[in-house]
């Protein structure tokens, strides 16, 4: 059985081969995300291990699980640790996520993904994770001084003893390049910019004046962490906590974990369905390859082959092009992962290039991927292929065996879709958890159903389709609108592949066009500002990363400007959950932002201590204003807020302080948006010239108009567009794959018609333009179904996202027109080896062919 | 036009001269054809003969263009097959030569009208009403134009192939065993055909058979044995071909 299996697999080696590419692509692009996350998490473990593995414990202010940095506190509590039994050395320091350098030629450097990490020079080696690089120069050890990473130095041209501009809370200021670092053995953490200062240096840099953010405690011999940790927490005051080294390693292995994670089921999603679409092409390759050997397989039953030999022998089959595709997909997965890697590079995050990691784990899933997906694939025609009669051997007539009803076909197919349908629609309408997964789930679910319902409209269409094709370019046109009728089902499946894409693609482009139709009125609404100022790193994907208060304060001095007013942005927990927040300037935010305040509520958030709820929060939570609720702050605890007003605006926060409320409890990094009038008689370009002037030195800072946010907006949103219709581009490459599948196994059955063509007269080129066409209105009949799926799916998602501003339901003609012409394109280019092939026939041996 | 030099009589629609054809190498070289000079007339129904393997359908493809010789040169009409490329050897199957194969002569996606008419829509070229008419009629399927291949019966389907080979009205129709799968009513309608075709429409015709009643339609047969010709004989009945048929194999 296994020989028969291995001879049938080598015997239709072409055409299993194509199919084995649909499943190396998918199976490569699952292993390559592994591989990809499995290396850089090794990669991060490496240096998580050198950064812990001289600190037994340290101390920190207890962690709020909402606030993203650490804490400072009181610089006196070292002396506390110190006196504690067991503790042979301590060391406090400051650390800063906004230390922004900038290169020489005045722009911001990295900060567009990776942090831009400032840090206290630690005296004690074995606590310090930075290193002076031998022969590189100094620790920084006076004001003025800087050490900066290896990596950041050689991609700057910077040398020691340059002036290097950095800018952090206090503005920008040059430093000298004293030292070049290291982070552990390695030049750079990742593509962060690292910076290291004096320790009063850094605390005047970051705002830390006597405080400490960790201190980090070196054990005596022979005590153990665990036992230290509880020895020093006894002695610490309340809202601090110690922990050991190997606990704050964790830590930020999860954390680390965590985002890329994020980054993996992302790319997962986009494999998942080049996988499916890939199991569309194998199911149609063994139907076909399964019809193709009736005659042979109805011989091994007339010699006594059980009904279940036969279906095993087509598992088998199965089985082997799987585990052979996996393996080759396995090790595209190592290019895989390094073309990940290159696009994250392109997009702004500094990976650095690193033996890629296989693990275990990525094989099995790889292997189960590839085999799963085959076998299943094949199950359905391999239990078609029991069911031919032993007397097919023999009887022409019982060669096709008997198709189902179109009746059965269009209940199942009408039935599937719907329960897709459904599906999505509660995914996407009934408001519950894990709306996504069911939504994705009723979409596969919809793409089968309708790809079973897609031979009864195959015909139609393809006749539809194929008229001018045929008006255009005679037999040949005819022929190939003829042979896309001839096999429904075949035409239809294969067609299917490609709606997949298509119809993916089509979504993403509707809804970014909507998204774009609504952006400017949003935008406009939201921010009547002449100017906005904004820092150019987006370091947390939630809220503005924030920028000098420096700044700010220079722009309040500006004759250009009248009103200024700015708004810091945080996040606090109340009620058990993280929320986002903002802080306003109650006196001039009215005239900046549309924040649509009920009554007096802004005159009234003056007092300490209190905050501006949205009317729709308020009622959802029965608070009234007035109501003190208690909110919990990274910096100073649960403290509680008077409810000083209401508002209306649907913004992204429901919660705004007052910015001395805000002061009062958050450590202040900086300011996240400024926004700013022309002043009486000022121009709005002459405004724009007077705060890009003062922006200059920051580097980091970037003043717009509204049209220019709404330009930029419109930028990212086409960036996403890309970005999502290039991962799906494998799902669509597999899908032409699939079109020159079936027209190769379709001319192999068509040989002796060929050649009678070529006989009475067909030049080759006439042959070339059958197939063509033929390929066309198949990848065609894809693109309709799947622009029509697409539209549905654009114009379900946009209904059930219309109360976050999500109005316009727009339907980009244009670029539907072009995804069409391309699909028609990738027909062609499908159809470019089996036209070839089909026009070098040999005239006779196809004549003769049997 | 040449005058026919193997008869003398009227002028040569097809010729082929000191033809050679070897298939394989070394060894396993077969000379399937073996210094073979003939030539057909115009408006002459030709039938060739032979014992199985003895290079019938090879001299027919070579004939018309389908495959080629290892030597020697072969003619339709003044055009020598030789020199065409495969582009402009096309171009002559298209417009000048007609074919009927034994079987699988049809296009099954295609209506027969549309099989029938293949040749012309190929050429992007315009059916003479007239004579598609009196093709179809004489071949009795007018009735049943519009069907596809599956559903017309064996004998209509080789008449759906001859008339296919006479609608562009070529310098000369070769077949190969058309009448071969067909029983002996259809065969004799098919033949009948033919005949008429070369009778009425001065239609000249090849037909490789082996059938010494098949042949008996023709004006004369070409018999052929191991690649050579052996023998011709002019005005054939059943009777004076099976004596033929004897005497050779004797
Ligand atoms: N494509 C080919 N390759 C090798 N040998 C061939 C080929 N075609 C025909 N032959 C050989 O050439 C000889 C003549 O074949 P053919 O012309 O088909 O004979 P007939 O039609 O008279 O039966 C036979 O011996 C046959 O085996
Ligand atoms: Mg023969």
């Amino acid at each position: 059985m296994v020989r028969a299996a291995i001879k049938g697999v080598l015997a239709h080696k072409v055409r299993l081969g194509l199919t084995a590419l649909a499943i190396v692509l998918g199976v490569s692009l699952v292993s390559g995300t592994f591989i990809f996350t499995d290396t850089i998490n090794s990669q991060f473990n490496t240096l998580l291990d050198d950064i812990f593995s001289g600190i037994d414990v340290s101390v920190r202010k207890t962690q709020a699980d909402f606030s993203g940095f650490e804490e400072p506190f009181a610089a006196g509590v070292l002396d506390d640790v110190v006196a504690v039994e067991g503790v042979q050395y301590a060391e406090g320091g400051v650390s800063s996520i906004t230390a922004q350098i900038l290169g020489k030629d005045g722009s911001p450097i990295g900060g567009n993904g990776p942090p831009t990490l400032g840090f206290s020079w630690g005296e004690t080696a074995a606590l310090n994770p930075l290193k002076i690089k031998e022969g590189n120069g100094r620790a920084p050890a006076a004001p003025g001084e800087v050490g900066i990473d290896a990596n950041t130095v050689s991609h700057n041209d910077f040398a020691l003893g340059d002036l290097v501009t950095v800018v952090t809370g206090a503005g920008p200021e040059q430093f000298e390049l004293v030292g070049i670092m290291s982070f552990g053995d390695s030049d750079s953490l990742l593509g962060a910019t690292l910076t290291a200062f004096e320790l009063d240096e850094a605390r005047r840099l970051f705002g830390y004046m006597d405080e400490f953010t960790s201190i980090s405690i070196i054990a005596d011999e022979g005590v153990s962490g665990d036992e230290l940790t509880t020895r020093i927490e006894a002695a610490l005051p309340a809202g601090l906590e110690a922990v050991t080294g190997e606990t704050q390693q964790n830590e930020q292995a999860d954390q680390i974990n965590e985002g890329l994670s994020f980054i993996s089921i992302g790319l997962l999603a986009f494999a998942g369905v080049a996988i499916f679409v890939g199991g569309f092409i194998i199911q149609n390759t063994f139907r076909i390859i399964v019809a193709q050997r009736t005659r042979e397989l109805a011989l091994m039953r007339a010699v006594g082959a059980t009904a279940r030999q036969v279906t095993w022998l087509v598992v088998l089959e199965a089985v082997l092009v799987g585990v052979f595709a996996s393996v080759v997909g396995i090790a595209f997965g190592f290019g895989m992962a390094l073309a990940i890697r290159g696009l994250m590079n392109a997009v702004g995050f500094g990976l650095p290039a690193a033996s890629l990691l296989l693990l275990p784990r990525t094989i099995v899933v790889g292997l189960l991927v590839g085999v799963v997906l085959t076998v299943a694939s094949a199950v359905l025609p391999a239990r078609r292929a029991s069911r031919v009669p032993p007397v097919a051997a023999m009887r022409e007539d019982l060669l096709t065996p008997k198709r189902k009803s179109f009746r059965t076909r269009t209940i199942w197919g009408v039935a599937i879709t719907s329960l897709g349908v459904i599906g999505l629609l509660i995914g996407l309408f009934g408001g519950i958890d894990n709306a996504i997964a069911l939504v994705g789930a009723g979409a596969a679910v919809m793409f089968i159903g309708v790809s079973i319902l897609a031979p009864l409209a195959a015909q139609p269409v393809a006749d539809l389709i194929g008229r001018p094709v045929a008006r255009l370019y005679g037999v040949s046109g005819t022929l190939a609108r003829e042979n896309t009728k001839r096999q429904p089902r075949r035409t239809a499946s294969t067609a299917s592949a490609l709606m997949i894409g298509v119809a993916l693609v089509a979504f993403f482009t509707i809804f970014a066009a909507s998204t774009k139709a609504s952006v400017e009125e949003t935008i406009f609404e939201l921010f009547p500002a002449d100017l906005t100022v904004q820092s150019t790193s987006q370091t947390d994907p939630e809220l503005p990363a924030p920028f000098s208060p420096a700044f700010t304060a220079e722009m309040r001095e500006l004759d250009e400007l009248g009103a200024v007013s700015a708004l810091q942005f945080g996040r606090v927990e109340i009620e058990g959950a993280t929320q986002l927040i903002g802080a306003i300037e109650p006196q001039t935010i009215g005239e900046v932002f549309a924040l649509e305040p009920v009554g007096d509520a802004l005159i009234a958030l003056d007092a300490a201590n209190s905050m501006l709820v949205s009317t729709a929060r308020l009622e959802d939570e029965g608070w009234v204003v007035g109501d003190a609720i208690d909110v919990e702050f990274s910096a100073t605890g649960v403290v509680p807020i008077t409810i000083a007003g209401a508002f209306e605006a649907n913004d992204f926060a429901n919660f705004y302080f007052s910015s001395q409320t805000y002061e009062d409890n958050f450590t202040v990094l900086g300011d996240g948006v400024v926004f700013a009038n022309a002043a009486e008689g000022v121009t709005l370009a002459a405004a724009q010239q007077a705060v890009d002037g003062i922006a200059e030195p920051y580097g980091n800072v970037k003043v717009q108009t509204k049209s220019e946010i709404v330009g930029e907006a419109e930028d990212q949103i086409d960036l996403a567009l890309t970005l999502f219709n290039g991962l799906l581009f494998f799902a669509v490459m597999i899908a032409v794959l699939g079109i020159t599948n079936t027209l190769a196994l379709s001319i192999y059955e068509r040989t002796r018609e060929i050649g009678l063509l070529r006989a009475v007269g067909m030049v080759r080129r006439q042959v070339r333009r059958m197939v063509r066409w033929e390929a066309v209105i198949i990848a065609l009949f894809g693109a309709i179904l799947g622009v029509a799926i697409g539209i549905f799916f654009g114009w379900a998602v946009i209904q059930a996202l219309k109360d976050q501003g999500l109005g316009e339901f727009a339907i980009p003609y244009g670029q539907v027109f072009i995804a069409l012409v391309l699909a028609g394109v990738a027909g062609v280019i499908a159809a470019i080896w089996p036209a070839r092939k089909a026009a070098r026939l040999n005239i006779l041996e196809a004549i003769g062919y049997e | 036009m040449t005058a026919s030099p193997a008869t003398g009589l009227g002028v040569t629609a097809a010729r082929i001269e000191n033809g050679t054809k070897i298939f394989g190498e070394g060894e396993a070289a077969v000379r399937a054809l073996d210094d073979v000079t003939v030539a057909f007339d115009r408006g002459q129904f030709t039938a060739i003969m032979g014992p199985s393997g003895s290079g019938k359908s090879t001299l027919l493809h070579c004939l018309a263009g389908l495959d080629d010789l290892t030597e020697g040169h072969v003619f339709i009409g003044d055009t020598e097959l030789g020199t065409l490329n495969d582009r402009d050897l096309t171009m002559l199957r298209r417009s000048r030569v007609g074919f009927v194969f034994q079987a699988f002569n049809l296009i099954p996606t295609l209506s027969a009208e549309e099989n029938i008419l293949l040749p012309l829509s190929i050429a992007g070229q315009k059916p003479d009403g007239e004579w598609f008419r009196q093709v179809v009629t004489t071949i009795g399927v007018d009735d049943r134009l519009t069907h596809r291949p599956s559903e017309l019966s064996g004998g209509q389907q080789q008449r759906v192939a001859a008339a296919r080979a006479l609608v562009s009205r070529p310098d000369i129709v070769f077949a190969d065993e058309p009448s071969g799968n067909l029983d002996s009513t259809s065969g004799a309608e098919l033949l009948d055909f033919m005949r008429s075709a070369v009778r009425e429409f001065g239609q000249t015709i090849v037909m490789v058979t082996h059938d010494p009643v098949a042949a008996s339609y023709a004006d004369r047969i070409v018999f052929l044995d191991d690649g050579a010709i052996v023998h011709e004989i002019f005005n054939p009945t059943p009777e004076t071909v099976l004596d033929e048929m004897k005497k050779l194999g004797s």
